[in-house]
């Protein structure tokens, strides 16, 4: 297959983890190119030296995705996906700017035809389980609900191919379970899911639910998502930082320490790296979104998703998916 | 430069068929006078889709046609934009 572009330059962490992760992925048998500047300190290392595409320029955690795009056009991002489009690479993953990640995705990629917006779906940890996949998870803030049902499509589609769930279900999130529960939108939204073929609706569900075993797929807007995700990654830090700070004390080391076989496996189940990040849905390609503070692990993983999304060729069946129902 | 001038009739053809696949709405639904944002639901996103579109298209026949990122706020409505165009793609 072709090499995933790695944005070398992104994530809050510099190259370092980039290229530890690009390194130990390509000793796992994914071919990486790297998309970073020609004085790229890092490319040789245990799996050899790493492919380059020079790029000069970088948009930063802070730059404005559109803007950025735009002025910066040998960035790192728009290299990478430029690279894609242009059939050099397979997909592309960054742990930068994630609006320019999406920019530069849409704007270089383009979108799948009939696809009104595309969405980021993110993987919400659920121990002992299978993840929740949510979206919209921030690409957009207003949405209509012709929008919220292709997310269910999408969604669904992605849920399959990267956690082998046959016919997941999809909810869409709202404050109760009835379908007059919630704003108009949702509201609307509730009926055209219902009345959406090749969707396993299961109807509205609560926040509550998205880290249980009764959804695989959670529908909403960008800025209720996003809301969500910060929510949930907040909570899961503090509880677990608790959790540990309790275990400190001398007179449970003992216990502490007999727990932690078990607890470890789980504190990893919950870890945002285990997953490497979330998807661009509805772009002609594959782009991942890691996580700003992404570990080596994490972009490795990522590579991983990257790789598997394009082995089973996620974009082609969105494509189809989407040409159908607008027939 | 005359030989080459693009038509206003042109211009508005190219801005309603970029709208229409970025938005994914019927040409015909699209008037000079709607706005992009309060009337065509379009985002920051979707009018950097146009302007890269609309460089692109007018580009092929006017090859220094640019849309200056200075100048984007004061393009509201569909009007402005094929005005814009009809200005600087045939000064």
């Amino acid at each position: 297959m072709l090499p995933v572009a790695l944005d070398v330059m992104g994530g809050d962490l510099g190259p370092r983890p980039n290229l530890a992760g690009a390194h130990a992925a390509v000793a796992d048998g994914i071919p990486v190119v790297l998309v970073g500047p020609s004085d790229l300190d890092g490319r040789d290392g245990p799996s050899g030296t790493l492919d380059l595409i020079v790029a000069s320029e970088v948009i930063g955690m802070h730059d404005d995705p559109a803007g950025g795009v735009r002025k910066k056009k040998d960035s790192t991002l728009v290299r990478a996906a430029e690279a894609v489009r242009d059939g050099r690479a397979s997909a592309m993953i960054s742990a930068g700017n994630t609006g320019a990640t999406m920019a530069s995705a849409l704007l270089r990629m383009g979108r799948i035809k009939g696809v009104k917006r595309p969405a980021i779906a993110t993987p919400i940890p659920v121990p002992g389980s299978t993840p929740t996949v949510l979206l919209d998870a921030g690409a957009n803030a207003e949405v209509q609900a012709e929008w919220l049902v292709q997310f269910g499509q999408m969604g669904s589609i992605f849920a399959h191919h990267r956690f082998g769930i046959e016919n997941p279900r999809v909810g869409l999130l709202s404050i109760g379970e009835e379908a007059t529960k919630g704003d108009s939108l949702r509201k609307e939204t509730n009926e055209l899911l219902a009345a959406t073929p090749g969707i396993n609706f299961i109807g509205n569900v609560e926040g509550r639910d998205i880290m249980g075993t009764d959804v695989d797929v959670v529908v909403t807007d960008g800025f209720t998502g996003n809301v969500v995700l910060k929510t949930l990654e907040g909570g899961m830090k503090t509880v677990i930082s608790a959790l540990l700070g309790a275990f400190d004390a001398p007179e449970y080391k003992e216990h502490a320490d007999a727990l932690m076989p078990a607890l470890l496996p789980l504190y990893s189940s919950l870890s945002p790296d285990t997953y490497g990040g979330a998807i661009l849905l509805g772009v002609d390609g594959v782009c991942i979104i890691s996580h700003g503070s992404s570990s080596a692990d994490a972009i490795r993983n990522g590579i991983g998703v990257a790789r598997d999304m394009v082995e089973h060729d996620i974009t082609a069946e969105i494509t189809a998916a989407i040409a159908a129902t607008r027939d | 430069m005359a030989a080459n001038k693009i038509e206003r009739d042109e211009i508005l053809r190219i801005v309603r068929d970029s709208l229409s696949d970025i938005l994914e709405i019927e040409p015909d639904t699209i008037s000079e006078g709607q706005s992009f944002v309060d009337d065509l639901d379009a985002d920051s996103l979707a009018l950097i889709e146009l302007v890269e579109s609309l460089e692109e298209q007018v580009g092929e026949r006017a090859p220094d046609f640019r849309i200056e990122d200075e100048d984007l706020e004061d393009l509201k409505t569909v009007r402005d934009a094929v005005d814009y165009v009809f200005e600087n793609a045939n000064d």
